[in-house]
């Protein structure tokens, strides 16, 4: 029993597909009838795209209310993307554009008309490689976020969406991801903070700047995993270095708080060579004579530093905002492993290591691919935050 | 040629090939057959279960035991099962902890131990004396009435005792119940206040710990009698036993005799090593490590029973056995299972046993190796001395009067009743469920919650899990 009948939904939604284009290119150049059509076709795809291989489970009478909301979103998300693909092809077709783009006719390029038998075998190794590595992982991440799995059964059982319906209201998952996006927010701040602090410095005509420069890039050598083993050594509370060369007590992985900024200092320490190694770049790349022109209009170190270097380096640092915010999302969770287990209280344990500590320790493999899928939305959500936000800000050009 | 020739011909072309294949598979001194055993052990206690494995080949020269270590626990077991999984090559006998047992028994990879022995007296001349392991360790490898696999590595949680420091708080014994614990400490209260030391007592904050207390106070925490009379189904962690563990630590900690040691297990044993505090807890199997430290530090070092709820009903009742037991694989010829099986009664005989407890700290797993252990006689070669990597004698002739803190874990062992409440329980997803309790009784603990309130809300959490893996493994 459904709470929708599927056949409705799907002409529910091609309806509104067709209205959207139809509607959208009666005001346009273009053909509104051509474009209705299309995007009923766009509307029945994006329907049947999830709800097929779901069997429309989302929407079946016994099912809860966010099960139901997340069978409205995979829907209109994957309907609304077709839609917009839709409209870009007949946009671009109605204006005259190429649709697909046309091969280049210079020499080394296949031509003729058997080009593509020689491009496809070209390709082929890669696409191998990759449907066997890649792609054939992503198809089975999404059946397995669907099934109650475990390793070392070949028994399944379907759950439909339910391993992520369970996680909207589960106040646990609700911390954990506000634990690794504050974590990850101060990774990101201090590693680069301090990074570039030290890139200035050591990009100072000293001797031995050479010697400097490569020392500073070490700390990157080390794995995470083996970062966090050096840091659990000097903040191990007991017989830590720290504590007991300074005559301390200080519970560094005991106490939350203190345990969350030890972990933010061994990332940050460990990301610092990769960020200054990129910072050292682009401090060379600041035109001396810019600076020159600033000293001479009365501007002191300072105020060079704000006002003409760091906005000139805006390309490395927001490249360098990406990447640490991946790794402060993805890789950390071998370090958090070693030094804090997560804890205490739960003050360190962040979304990839509960991705972790259910895959592979708890061997339940259905809620940790649905939980790493999530992750994957919200990486690519900062992702896109990130870019909207620096647009224009960066500039790339002096 | 008929189709009744061809098949006739391919019929004697098949049984030419079969017959030499099934004859090599007979295990002689000239063509032994391997038995691969994979062990987590890769340091001097892997060389002595090498060395274990090379005097049987010996002694058996039909058979070739390889020790492997593929890994830690749960490594192990990650590999054996995609090995199973994928149809490769697989090890006779596997290494598989305490909390896997549910596991291996329901992933179908595994003939039981008893299935295989029979009721054989002896295997290749080799005894079995099941009545000789001492007690309650083959009730707790048993699953649905048959003993499974065969005990080990086999330890148990003691306490380790800072004399030193309980004589200054006034104790000549030390304390063993929670309450002479508790009392103990206020005897130290002053200098802990003044810092002088860090805490009275600190012990790993381990989940473990506490399935530990519940078996003493012999509470069932698992439906089905600790799932030992049939699948357990659900897991109840409000019991009277688990918030009575609650609410003692809430107590310890409040008054400032416990410290939350530091996430890595040797944390609160460093302390205690420091003279820092006055107890802590932590596996038999660490005794040497204890002994050499406290030796060093010059603490007067005395092990005791974990220490226990003593207002709970009958007292102590006993602590169940943890550590590892070994299993044999499933589809191996009958000559390599009972080589497997003979070769596990041989590396727990009793001075084989006697041995590995010398070598490895674990207790031996037959009363005879502890009576033996009593008593040794020049020639005996029972020490493993871990420089030459060599068995030689013991000088002592009582071992335990020479190493008194070895003896408290066969004590403890061997002393208890043996009920499902103390054997513990056995369920699919005890792993899971011993971090939940762990960080359940952590976020009590640490922020005051309510016991009751907590603990219920884990045990649907722990409940929901455990029906998850049922589904899965059980199909119910």
């Amino acid at each position: 029993m459904y709470i929708v009948n599927p056949f409705l939904l799907v002409v529910c939604v091609a309806v509104i597909g067709a209205g959207v284009l139809g509607t959208t290119f009666a005001f346009r150049r273009g053909n509104a009838l051509l474009a209705a059509f299309i995007g009923g076709i766009a509307g029945t795809a994006g329907t049947l795209s999830f709800m097929a291989p779901l069997n429309f489970c989302t929407f079946e009478a016994d099912r809860g209310f966010w099960d139901v909301v997340i069978g409205a979103g995979l829907i209109a998300a994957s309907s609304a993307a077709l839609l917009w693909l839709a409209f870009w092809i007949l946009d671009r077709s109605a204006r005259g554009l190429n649709v697909i783009p046309q091969a280049d006719s210079h020499p080394g390029a296949f031509n003729g008309r058997r080009a593509w038998i020689g491009a496809v075998f070209c390709l082929l190794p890669t696409v191998g490689l990759l449907a066997v590595f890649s792609y054939t992982p992503i198809v089975n991440t999404f059946r397995f976020s669907t099934l109650l799995a475990r390793f070392g059964t070949q028994r399944t059982a379907f759950v439909c969406v339910d391993n992520f319906s369970r996680l909207i209201t589960d106040s646990d998952y609700i911390r954990i991801l506000g634990v690794s996006l504050f974590l990850a927010a101060a990774i990101v701040i201090v590693g680069l903070s301090f990074a570039l602090l030290i890139a200035s410095m050591a990009s100072q005509p000293v001797r031995g700047a050479r010697i400097y420069r490569t020392l500073l890039i070490w700390p990157y050598a080390v794995s995470p995993i083996i970062a966090g083993e050096l840091f659990e050594m000097l903040l191990t509370r007991e017989v830590g270095v720290v504590n007991t060369m300074l005559g301390l007590d200080v519970p560094w992985l005991v106490e939350p708080t203190m345990a969350r900024w030890s972990l933010v200092v061994a990332s940050a320490w460990n990301l610092i060579g990769f960020n200054i190694l990129f910072y050292i770049a682009g401090l060379q790349n600041v035109p001396d004579d810019v600076q020159e022109a600033a000293a001479i209009d009365g501007a002191n170190a300072i105020q060079r530093f704000f006002y003409v270097t760091f906005p000139l380096l805006s390309p490395f640092t927001f490249f360098l905002v990406v990447t640490n915010t991946i790794y402060a999302l993805f890789e950390t969770f071998g370090m958090i492993d070693v030094l804090t287990q997560g804890g205490p209280l739960r003050s360190t344990y962040t979304a990839m290591y509960n991705v972790f500590k259910i895959g592979i320790e708890g061997q339940d493999l259905g809620k940790a691919t649905a939980q790493s899928l999530v992750l994957l939305v919200v990486v690519v959500a900062i992702t896109i935050i990130q870019f909207r936000v620096s647009r224009d800000r960066i500039s790339y050009t002096v | 040629m008929s189709y009744r020739h061809i098949l006739v011909v391919f019929a004697i072309a098949l049984m030419s090939i079969a017959i030499p294949v099934s004859a090599q598979e007979t295990c002689t001194a000239d063509s032994p057959c391997d038995i691969e055993v994979w062990v987590i052990f890769g340091d001097h206690r892997q060389d002595w279960t090498v060395d274990a494995a090379n005097r049987f080949n010996e002694q058996y020269p039909q058979f070739n035991v390889v020790i492997e270590n593929p890994g830690n626990y749960t490594q192990i077991v990650d590999n054996y099962t995609l090995i199973r999984e994928e149809g490769g090559e697989y090890p006779a006998i596997v290494q598989v902890q305490d909390i896997q047992q549910q596991f291996a028994l329901d992933s179908g990879f595994f003939v039981l131990f008893e299935d295989v022995l029979g009721d054989r007296e002896e295997v290749l001349d080799i005894p079995t004396n099941l009545d000789d392991v001492i007690d309650g360790f083959n009730p707790y490898y048993t699953l649905d009435g048959t003993l499974a696999s065969f005990a080990w590595n086999s330890s148990t949680p003691i306490a380790y005792h800072n004399m030193d420091l309980w004589r200054e708080a006034g104790l000549e014994e030390p304390p063993v119940t929670w309450q002479e614990l508790r009392a103990g400490c206020e005897g130290l209260r002053e200098r802990i206040e003044s810092g002088e030391l860090e805490a009275c007592a600190s012990w790993p904050f381990t989940g473990w710990f506490v399935e530990q207390w519940m078996a003493q106070q012999n509470q069932e925490w698992v439906n089905n009698g600790n799932g030992r009379e049939g699948r357990g189904t659900e897991v109840i962690l409000d019991s009277p036993g688990m918030i009575a563990v609650a609410e003692f630590y809430q107590d310890m900690v409040a008054e400032g005799f416990y410290l939350f040691p530091s996430p890595d297990y040797f944390g609160s044993l460093q302390l205690f090593n420091q003279g820092e505090v006055a107890v802590t807890m932590a596996s038999s199997a660490d005794a040497r490590f204890m002994d050499d430290a406290a030796a060093e530090a010059g603490i007067d070092l005395q092990t005791s029973l974990m220490i226990y709820n003593g207002d709970a009903e009958g007292g102590w009742n006993g602590n169940p056995v943890a550590g590892a037991s070994m299993w044999i694989s499933n589809g191996l010829e009958t000559e390599v299972e009972d080589g497997a099986l003979a070769f596990l009664l041989w590396l727990s005989n009793t001075e084989n046993s006697a041995s590995w407890h010398t070598a490895s700290g674990y207790v031996p797993v037959r009363d005879s190796s502890v009576e033996l252990l009593g008593r040794l006689e020049p020639g005996n070669e029972i020490f493993w001395d871990r420089d030459e990597n060599a068995r030689t004698d013991i000088e002592d002739a009582d071992w335990f009067a020479a190493n008194p803190n070895f003896l408290t874990a066969s004590t403890q062992l061997g002393g208890g009743e043996v009920t499902n409440g103390t054997l513990g329980p056995v369920f699919g997803t005890m792993s899971e469920t011993r971090t939940l309790i762990q960080e359940t009784m952590e976020r009590i603990v640490a922020e005051g919650l309510d016991p009751a309130t907590e603990l219920a809300a884990a045990s649907e959490q722990a409940t929901e899990l455990l029906q998850e893996y049922n589904l899965l493994f059980a199909g119910e």
